[in-house]
């Protein structure tokens, strides 16, 4: 469960999220677009702890984040828009870190990356050193380190960039799975047919607004566009905004 | 227009599974963390060893001649010491001094290069972003950069201050325990400075987010305020002659303000000088009270970052203004493009861009103004130093060994900005590979702009030192074409070996200087500059002595074999900056032309 409870962030004087109020119920895929600048990654980046609200709330499976980053972290697995992996670490190595970190143990970890490995379509790779791999095998590697513990909520930055059509067909059926399985996932993005595809609701944010929060069928029936795709209903919606 | 609608489209089995992962002991996550950076160790030893044997060979000979060459000057320092203070309670002082003001500047220098050095670590870095993310602890992450800095910073002491405190053992016949507890002193008290400079750093990006500049530049200045305040103490008109023995009880006396009995440095210093005599329990004494204050002060700085770390990183995010910039040429740059008018246009562009590129990033230029400034304040001092006409001889020497230091600058110049240029320019050669521009010009435009930045500065450091010196108006000549030979020669080795040994992987120009190809590029230089000044100083220096010697008489006394020499000298330099400018040049071009980007 993801809380945003009435966030605000400003970088100086510039507020960059304002009054954001949103929640993201286990089970939900949850997508949030919006133009470059809009403040989505500002969001994302308060909702793992890097950032801490100007005013408000986040809160993750009840936790406050600002109260304890190091307990909301447990529940989240993020993948960032340009992840970092170990150059001199094989896929295996990282992965090994990763699960670590989240205290699995042998056993656990074994089948986790194995599981993750078979997934991903990792298993060819996942002994060679990460410097040598290409941006798709480097995304699906973070994936990878992202669900490795299950978590309770996900936190994905443009999850398909970079990725060829099979790696994006198996990023958004694992999406759905974590979703089916009840974690709560959070993903920003802006190929707007992928978040029509799999997401059961969408957030429009713009100037650090949430514009719109709801299903698509409910956005077409706002903007009186049925049978619309999201595309030009999202460049309705955000029509002045050129993007920074 | 938000209307919450909690229904999942896809939703099977919601059955959420809350349960955080579990918690690490903070034993446990050293040891994860331990591991890690073990195996990426050992992949990097293991393929710097298995690839680059060349590489790794060159530069461990490197180290290693460059450190016997310095154990061989400082063993004759001391043994020279030895015998003009045969006092032994004076010699003991003044070493004890000397050790002290070392170790002081070091440990000043230690607290501001960590300072900056942990900035870019723990706020610039894609790891520390990674790792502020995934259940690790505040102070695990700051520990694990803090560790980094430790490492980087103590390199280079323990390859430039152990050849010093050895030779010191050596002349002094130290007892086993002194080479003992060289490496737990040096490393104790390397964390001591590390940790203050942690500590400053955390501070001043989680209070003054907005004047970490200011901060930075102040600090710089009271460092260079500090340095030429000792300078100026330790060079003011002396009342003896320089090396002799009054003149080191003197010297004693100026460096007593190093012995401030708080400093580490006196405490490393004391510890190093007991163990020498064979004081076992006092120097052990302050090597405990180093080891200590070191383990308290990473304590310290751990709980800092453990309560600040993470609100300073968060209120430095996105701090970076967005400088908004006058459309249309800067005055500036109107002024360069319109001195370099006659060169063809793009070279023209590409000079003005590159210069650009270098004036808009401060950490390029600010420590080589920092070195600048300091030489120029050294070279202004020259005439406080008191000699007697046994010295005078040595004016000519000190002016040609200020050449060669300006040279040696120069070429740290040439290797930390202009040797990455052209691996850097990889990035961006998309721009640059579709533009109407045959590829020679853009070396060529580097190699004029390495000269023209580095000939005015160069040559007027050279003037000044000369008119200080006040020497003659021949070698004053003779200067100012060995520092124009200096600028063609070390600029050509700069962009030439940058073009032939690129490394397009590497984004930042420090870590592009720090590889093979800039460790080479400092190599080639400094033999360069031995053998130009040797070239040109040696005949000089003789042809003076000579005439000297012949008590004034007219110059057509001096022996022919010593104008045979001068002239010889002249032209042979000349012969090795063209060479040296040519060669390498021709080299590049020629893999420039080859490369695949």
């Amino acid at each position: 469960m993801i809380e945003f409870e009435n966030v605000a962030r400003a970088y100086g004087r510039k507020v960059v999220v304002r009054d954001l109020t949103l929640t993201v119920p286990p089970g939900e895929l949850f997508a949030l677009l919006g133009p470059n600048g809009a403040g989505k990654t500002t969001s994302i980046k308060m909702l793992t702890g890097l950032l801490r609200p100007t005013a408000g709330r986040v809160r993750v499976c009840g936790q406050d984040v600002a109260d304890d980053v190091r307990r909301a972290a447990r529940f989240i697995g993020y993948v960032p828009e340009e992840p970092f992996l170990y150059d001199k670490l094989t896929g295996r190595e990282f992965l090994e870190f990763a699960a670590e970190m989240r205290g699995l143990d042998r056993q656990a970890r074994e089948s986790a990356i194995r599981r993750e490995c078979e997934d991903f379509d990792l298993t060819d790779f996942i002994d060679d050193l990460t410097e040598t791999y290409s941006h798709g095998m480097k995304q699906r590697l973070a994936l990878a380190s992202a669900f490795l513990h299950q978590p309770a909520v996900l936190v994905i930055d443009e999850p398909m960039v970079g990725l060829d059509p099979r790696s994006v067909r198996i990023t958004k059926d694992r999406l759905r799975e974590r979703a089916a399985a009840g974690a709560a996932v959070f993903m920003s993005t802006h190929t707007l047919t992928v978040a029509e595809e799999i997401a059961d609701r969408i957030g429009i944010m713009d100037h650090g607004q949430l514009y719109f929060l709801g299903t698509l069928a409910q956005l077409q029936e706002e903007l009186a566009a049925e049978d619309a795709s999201l595309e030009p209903l999202f460049l309705q919606l955000t029509e002045g905004s050129n993007g920074r | 227009m938000a209307d919450e609608h909690p229904t999942p489209r896809f939703a099977e089995s919601p059955a959420a599974r809350i349960a955080p992962s579990a918690d690490l002991s903070a034993d446990r996550e050293a040891d994860i963390f331990a591991r890690m950076r073990h195996r990426v160790l050992r992949t990097l030893l293991g393929q710097t060893f298995s690839r680059s044997r060349f590489r790794v060979s060159l530069v461990t000979s490197l180290c290693v001649i460059l450190w016997g060459g310095m154990f061989w000057i400082f063993h004759d320092g001391f043994i020279f010491l030895q015998n003009n203070l045969q006092d032994p309670e004076i010699h003991t002082n003044v070493v004890g001094a000397v050790f002290g003001m070392f170790f002081a500047a070091l440990m000043v220098m230690l607290v501001f290069s960590s300072g900056v050095i942990l900035y870019s670590f723990l706020f610039c870095s894609k790891e520390v972003t990674y790792l502020l993310t995934i259940p690790a602890r505040t102070q695990r992450v700051f520990l694990h950069k803090f560790q980094e800095a430790v490492v980087l910073s103590s390199w280079g002491f323990v390859l430039l201050g152990s050849p010093a405190l050895i030779a010191y053992g050596v002349t002094e016949h130290a007892p086993w325990h002194y080479y003992a507890m060289l490496l737990p002193n040096v490393i104790a008290f390397v964390y001591i400075p590390v940790a203050v400079g942690a500590i400053l750093c955390l501070l001043v990006i989680r209070f003054l987010p907005n004047g970490r500049a200011a901060a930075l530049y102040g600090g710089l200045g009271i460092f260079v305020g500090g340095l030429l305040w000792a300078g100026w103490r330790l060079a003011g008109g002396s009342a003896n002659n320089l090396l002799t023995p009054n003149w080191f009880v003197e010297l004693f006396d100026r460096l007593q303000f190093s012995e401030q009995r708080l400093l580490p440095s006196w405490w490393l210093a004391s510890s190093l000088l007991d163990a020498v005599s064979g004081a076992w329990a006092e120097s052990v004494l302050f090597m405990t009270l180093l080891i200590s204050n070191a383990m308290l002060l990473r304590q310290v700085s751990q709980w800092i970052a453990k309560k600040i770390y993470r609100d300073a990183y968060s209120g430095l995010c996105g701090r970076t203004r967005r400088r908004h910039r006058r459309p249309g040429r800067l005055r500036f740059d109107g002024l360069v493009s319109a001195a370099i008018d006659f060169l063809p246009q793009p070279a023209k562009l590409m000079i003005v861009k590159d210069l650009r590129l270098f004036r808009r990033d401060p950490a390029q230029w600010s420590q080589m103004l920092v070195f600048l400034g300091l030489l120029a304040f050294y070279f202004l001092n020259i005439r406080r130093f008191t000699y007697n006409a046994y010295y005078v001889g040595w004016v000519n020497m000190v002016s040609f060994l200020n050449l060669a230091v300006v040279g040696l600058l120069l070429s740290t110049f040439t290797t930390r900005f202009v040797f990455p240029m052209i691996s850097l320019e990889g990035r961006r050669f998309w721009i640059l590979g579709l533009l109407p521009v045959p590829r020679e010009m853009i070396l060529w435009s580097k190699f004029l702009f390495a000269v023209g930045g580095s000939i005015v500065p160069c040559s007027l450091l050279v003037l000044l030192s000369d008119l200080m010196l006040d020497i003659s108006p021949m070698v004053l000549a003779s200067h100012q074409i060995t520092c124009l030979l200096l600028c063609l020669g070390l600029s050509g080795i700069a962009v030439g070996l940058g073009a032939r040994l690129p490394n397009f992987r590497e984004q930042s120009p420090a870590r592009i200087a720090a590889g093979f190809g800039g460790t080479l590029n400092l190599f080639i230089s400094t033999l360069y500059i031995l053998a130009i000044v040797l070239l040109t100083a040696l005949p000089v220096h003789f042809y003076l002595a000579a005439e000297l010697l012949s008590n004034g008489a007219s110059p057509s006394t001096v022996e022919w074999w010593v104008k045979l020499w001068l002239v010889a000298g002249v032209i042979g330099s000349i012969a090795l900056g063209i060479i040296a400018t040519v060669v390498p040049l021709r080299i590049g071009l020629r893999a420039f032309r080859q490369m695949e980007f």
